[in-house]
């Protein structure tokens, strides 16, 4: 620019901007995101996809496919297992990602389909939310999770597991 | 390399008396054309207009539209320049599908029924079929689609190989005509997201052996409303009237960004 | 009314446009108004390549393309202009290729180059390999770099604003010698906001023209709906003369009846001319270079052959473009897109079948004098000061009588690199010319007198007739006959055009009030182009006239100056004052013209 068009009347000065500069403010990005946390949502859904599928077949398969299958499953065969620190572990695992792969991918479709931002935020509180409760709940039943419970009169209940026996007597 | 231009028998090739027909005979058939109006100089809600025209063989849905204006209403209004398809005025959406109207002929429509025409989606719609692009192009302006070399200038071309050439092909035919931006349903929902089209036009560049700014490029795109908020329906690969495989260019943005950060 | 005011204001953001823009952009404030978005532009329909001695293939000089530019504008050329032109190709591909354009690689990594119609070694020897490409959509990608380069820079768009008229004002100068003229200057162009339909008003120390050609003067003409010589007819109002506006260059493969162009690149690829009889018809048109001769050579041979009944089709009215002997796998990978076109519009596939092609009307070698600065010329020697004109809107003159292939695409990218520089240097100095009283009122009349008009009159229906007897009188053969019938029906429909109507009345994106303007340069032009045609009794390059078959380098190596001026009649026509400048002759003897 050159100091002789000094008197230049620029958009600044009152007059209409150039349709060039003008743009519809819905389709402003608010701000730039830092982080890369879509590009770890994005990786997070693929590799928690492939192990639920080996979390959820394994799991399907020593519930209902080994010993008796279907007919086995009470609440001794649950206690039984989760007395097992490797069923813990597994069952844990599968509440955490399934929730999170979950909770992920609502997320998303809240974003493609909510057109306000309103609406996003509430949809997307109350998600948050019932994963919250959802997985602290299944936590907390894995850990303290009381396979021999005991009737009034002291006696085992009569859906324990066998090995409540010996922990009782 | 050239193929020598050597002599052949023309009957060896070519049998003149078959191929006779060419571009000839043009069979003449009638069609409703059916376009979605908006004109807020004249009521504040879009209609819906129907005319019935006799068309023939070779005319595109550009020539219907010209028809009504030349001849019917002169205030149909919608932008065309070059006609053949290689300019990208005339991005619309054509029986639901985002189509150039001046590449989509009209005997590859069911004429049967009306050919229903509207303007693009996802744009704030300006007048009839012309929308309001400075949305698009202001993505495209972000992506910085320019080359980007840091390297003292040589005084010949810089050197680059045909496989390195190749590489990127398929997105420097891009004509930001927005037919793809405009058929992607993320782009429907609040028109955040940077679209099909900034990213094919990143990625002509990211994938260019001669530039050097690819790595601000992928910072760009792994924005919140990047590439991660493709959801890979394919709408944009088959909107492409250039026949760029945009959903592919799109993943191999994804793959270079996570390249990058592992 | 705004008023803007900027150093340096470009119209037009084709290939010239933007590439004055990217060297005005970063010395002056600038501003680029264009009637399209920048990408839209016709540029990108360019497809084959842009010539420039390289050398990376075959042994080549730029002294051998001045020689080619020359022989095949019919001698016509400027030479001064075209030395440069061919000096500077070398370093306009270079500078492309820093942008960032992605040409075509040879092995070692170099640009690789190609055949190209009248581009030859060492004087017409043999055809060389000088076109730079991008397959077959080098336009495409010149635009797109460009465009890319300008959004780097920053420079300002003004999208969908139609120029309406350039305001000049009349000084009076004295020459050396003592005698006094009228010294045009330019002080900025009005023009029309296409979504809003409120008027704009441009000034600026320097206006560089970049508008592009007449094509829809023709019916079938290769060119876009929006190529209707807006510049030229812009300039032509304002008393600026224009040159050598007989010549149209006709391209020869043009998809039968459509025009859609098909590259020359085809038959430097190894594509061959067929008539109805199979016949390799171009042998005995240029023995030599055959169907990569020049473009007017070619499309008046193919013309002659449909004259002549071997024309092939039901209507007997096309001949054929083979490509069927090369080899699937090259055809797809050097002409990709007008395979496709083939393909989409006619339903050929040109792999096993001839695509039918006739001439289509592709380029208008005169246009707004300039010299070699691109400083707009108001007669053979004054120029108008901060008035510059680059592409195929000027007339440098490099292309004279006919335009070789690629020689356009180097002459945007010369042309509007020095109309660019010139221009920003221009306004760095001058001051900016006081605007007139009301500089408006001429175009809001217009519009007001076509929004209100009473008459019957359809634009399209004029058009339509207009381009119907353009093509049928003007294109590649020409007689006094048919070019006073074209005369006759241009004076009709242009008192027809008194009684236009535009039915839509609104403000918003008002194309139909538009429309209706473009139609009014479409005539103009058509009449000048036709005057001047009528006035040229020989043939040469583009313009073949029957009734004189021959050159008459003694009487007509003239460029033809065509003035707006109320006091003067031409050929019948009045309002035309019609001068001749003569050409610049630097090594090239005019020789007869034989490949």
């Amino acid at each position: 620019m050159t100091a002789t068009n000094s008197e230049a009347v620029l958009p600044a000065q009152g007059i209409e901007a150039p349709r060039s500069g003008r743009i519809d403010p819905k389709y402003l990005r608010s701000s730039a995101s830092s982080g890369s946390f879509e590009m770890v949502a994005w990786v997070f859904m693929r590799v928690s996809g492939a192990a639920l599928v080996v979390l959820i077949f394994v799991h399907l398969f020593s519930n209902l496919m080994v010993g008796e299958g279907i007919h086995q499953i009470d609440f001794a065969f649950v206690a039984g297992k989760w007395a097992n620190p490797v069923w813990q572990f597994w069952d844990l695992t599968m509440l955490w990602l399934a929730m999170l792969h979950g909770t992920n991918g609502m997320r998303t479709i809240i974003n493609d389909y909510a057109e306000k931002d309103s609406t996003r935020l509430w949809l997307k509180s109350i998600l948050y939310l019932a994963c919250a409760v959802i997985i602290i709940l299944g936590t907390l039943v894995i850990f303290t999770f009381e396979p021999c419970l005991l009737d009034d009169a002291g006696n085992l209940m009569d859906y324990s597991p066998s090995f409540c026996e010996s922990v009782v007597n | 390399m050239s193929t020598p231009t050597v002599e052949k028998e023309p009957a060896s090739k070519i049998d003149l008396a078959e191929s006779g027909d060419g571009a000839g005979a043009v069979q003449q058939f009638d069609i409703t054309l059916k376009v979605r109006r908006y004109d807020p100089e004249r009521t504040e809600d879009a209609w819906w207009d129907e005319w019935n025209l006799t068309m023939f063989g070779t005319d595109r849905v550009l020539d219907a539209l010209h028809k009504v204006k030349w001849d019917v209403d002169g205030t149909l209004t919608f932008r065309r320049s070059c006609a053949h398809g290689i300019c990208g005025s005339d991005a619309m959406r054509i029986n639901g599908r985002n189509r150039l109207a001046c590449k989509t002929l009209l005997k590859d429509l069911d004429t049967s029924k009306p050919i229903i025409v509207e303007a693009i989606k996802g744009l704030p719609v300006e007048k009839d079929l012309i929308v309001d692009m400075e949305p698009f192009f202001q993505s495209y302006r972000e992506i910085m689609p320019f080359m980007i070399n840091s390297s003292p200038t040589p005084t010949a071309e810089r050197v680059q190989s045909p496989e390195e050439r190749q590489r990127f092909d398929d997105t420097t035919k891009c004509i930001l005509c927005a037919a793809c931006t405009s058929s992607c349903p993320v782009f429907w929902t609040d028109g955040q997201y940077f679209g099909p089209a900034a990213i094919v036009n990143a990625h002509r560049f990211i994938f260019d052996s001669r530039d050097d700014a690819g790595d601000m490029r992928l910072e760009i795109l792994n924005d919140r409303e990047g590439v991660w908020r493709c959801r890979t329906t394919f709408n944009c690969t088959e909107a492409c009237p250039r026949g760029i495989e945009v959903t592919k260019a799109i993943q191999e943005v994804k793959t270079a960004i996570l390249t990058r950060s592992l | 009314m705004q008023v803007h005011k900027y150093d340096v204001v470009i119209v037009g953001a084709g290939g010239a446009g933007m590439r004055a823009a990217i060297e005005s952009g970063q010395r002056a404030h600038t501003a680029v108004l264009t009637k399209l978005y920048p990408t839209r532009s016709h540029t990108g329909a360019a497809q084959g390549g842009m010539c420039a001695a390289l050398a990376n293939v075959e042994e080549d000089n730029w002294e051998w393309h001045t020689f080619d530019t020359v022989k095949g504008g019919d001698y016509l050329v400027d030479q001064d202009a075209a030395e440069v032109m061919a000096k500077e190709a070398i370093d306009a591909v270079l500078d492309l290729e820093k942008m960032g354009l992605p040409f075509n690689r040879t092995p070692e990594g170099k640009i690789d180059q190609r055949r190209f119609g009248g581009h030859t070694r060492d004087h017409g020897k043999a055809a060389v390999r000088r076109a730079c490409y991008a397959a077959d959509r080098t336009g495409h990608m010149i635009l797109q770099t460009l465009y890319q380069n300008c959004v780097k820079h920053n420079v300002e768009f003004y999208n969908e604003y139609y120029v309406l008229d350039l305001i000049t004002v009349e000084e009076d100068a004295t020459r050396e010698d003592g005698t006094t003229y009228k010294q045009k200057r330019v002080a900025g162009v009005v023009t029309y906001d296409l979504a809003s339909g409120e008027l704009h008003i441009f000034q600026a120390k320097s206006v560089v023209f970049a508008t592009g050609g007449l094509g829809k003067i023709f019916k079938t003409t290769s060119n876009a709906h929006t190529l209707t010589a807006d510049g030229m007819a812009l300039a032509y109002r304002a008393g600026i003369p224009l040159e050598d506006m007989e010549f149209v260059q006709f391209h020869p493969t043009g998809l039968a009846g459509l025009g859609v162009l098909l590259s020359e690149a085809a038959r430097g690829e190894g594509g061959i001319l067929r008539n109805s009889d199979g016949e390799r018809f171009m042998e005995r048109y240029a023995p030599t270079i055959k169907d990569l001769a020049p473009r007017d050579i070619v499309a008046r041979a193919m013309a002659q052959e449909v004259r002549e009944g071997r024309g092939a089709g039901p209507n007997k009215d096309y001949v054929y473009l083979d490509l069927t002997h090369l080899e699937p796998e090259h055809i797809d990978a050097k002409l990709p897109d007008i395979t496709e076109f083939a393909r989409t519009y006619l339903a050929v596939e040109p792999h096993t079948e001839p695509v039918p092609v006739f001439p289509t009307c592709h380029y208008a070698m005169g246009g707004v004098p300039t010299n070699i600065k691109a400083e707009v010329l108001q007669d053979n020697e004054v120029v108008v000061p901060g008035l510059y004109a680059a592409g195929e809107v000027a007339c440098v003159s490099v292309h004279g009588s006919n335009r070789l292939g690629t020689n356009s695409l180097l002459d945007i990218n010369v042309f509007g690199k020095r109309a660019g520089i010139y221009a920003a240097e221009y306004a760095s100095t001058a001051e900016f010319v006081e605007l007139p009283e009301a500089p408006e009122t001429f175009v809001t009349e217009q519009l007001e007198m076509l929004r209100n008009s009473s008459g019957d009159q359809r634009v399209a229906t004029i058009r339509a007739e207009l381009q119907d007897t353009m093509d049928l009188n003007m294109q590649v053969f020409r007689s006094e006959e048919s070019i006073r019938e074209a005369l006759d029906k241009i004076y009709e429909l242009k008192g027809r055009y008194q009684q236009i109507t535009v039915q839509d009345k609104g403000k918003r994106f008002n194309l139909d009030l538009l429309e209706a303007l473009e139609l009014g340069f479409l005539l103009d032009m058509a009449e000048v182009m036709t005057v001047s045609a009528m006035h040229r009794k020989e043939s040469r390059g583009g313009h073949y006239r029957e009734d004189y078959p021959d050159r008459d380098d003694e009487n007509f190596m003239l460029h033809s100056m065509l003035y707006k001026d109320p006091g003067f009649e031409t050929e019948g026509v009045k309002g035309i004052r019609f001068d001749t400048k003569p050409v610049i002759f630097t090594r090239y003897e005019p020789m007869e013209r034989k490949y």
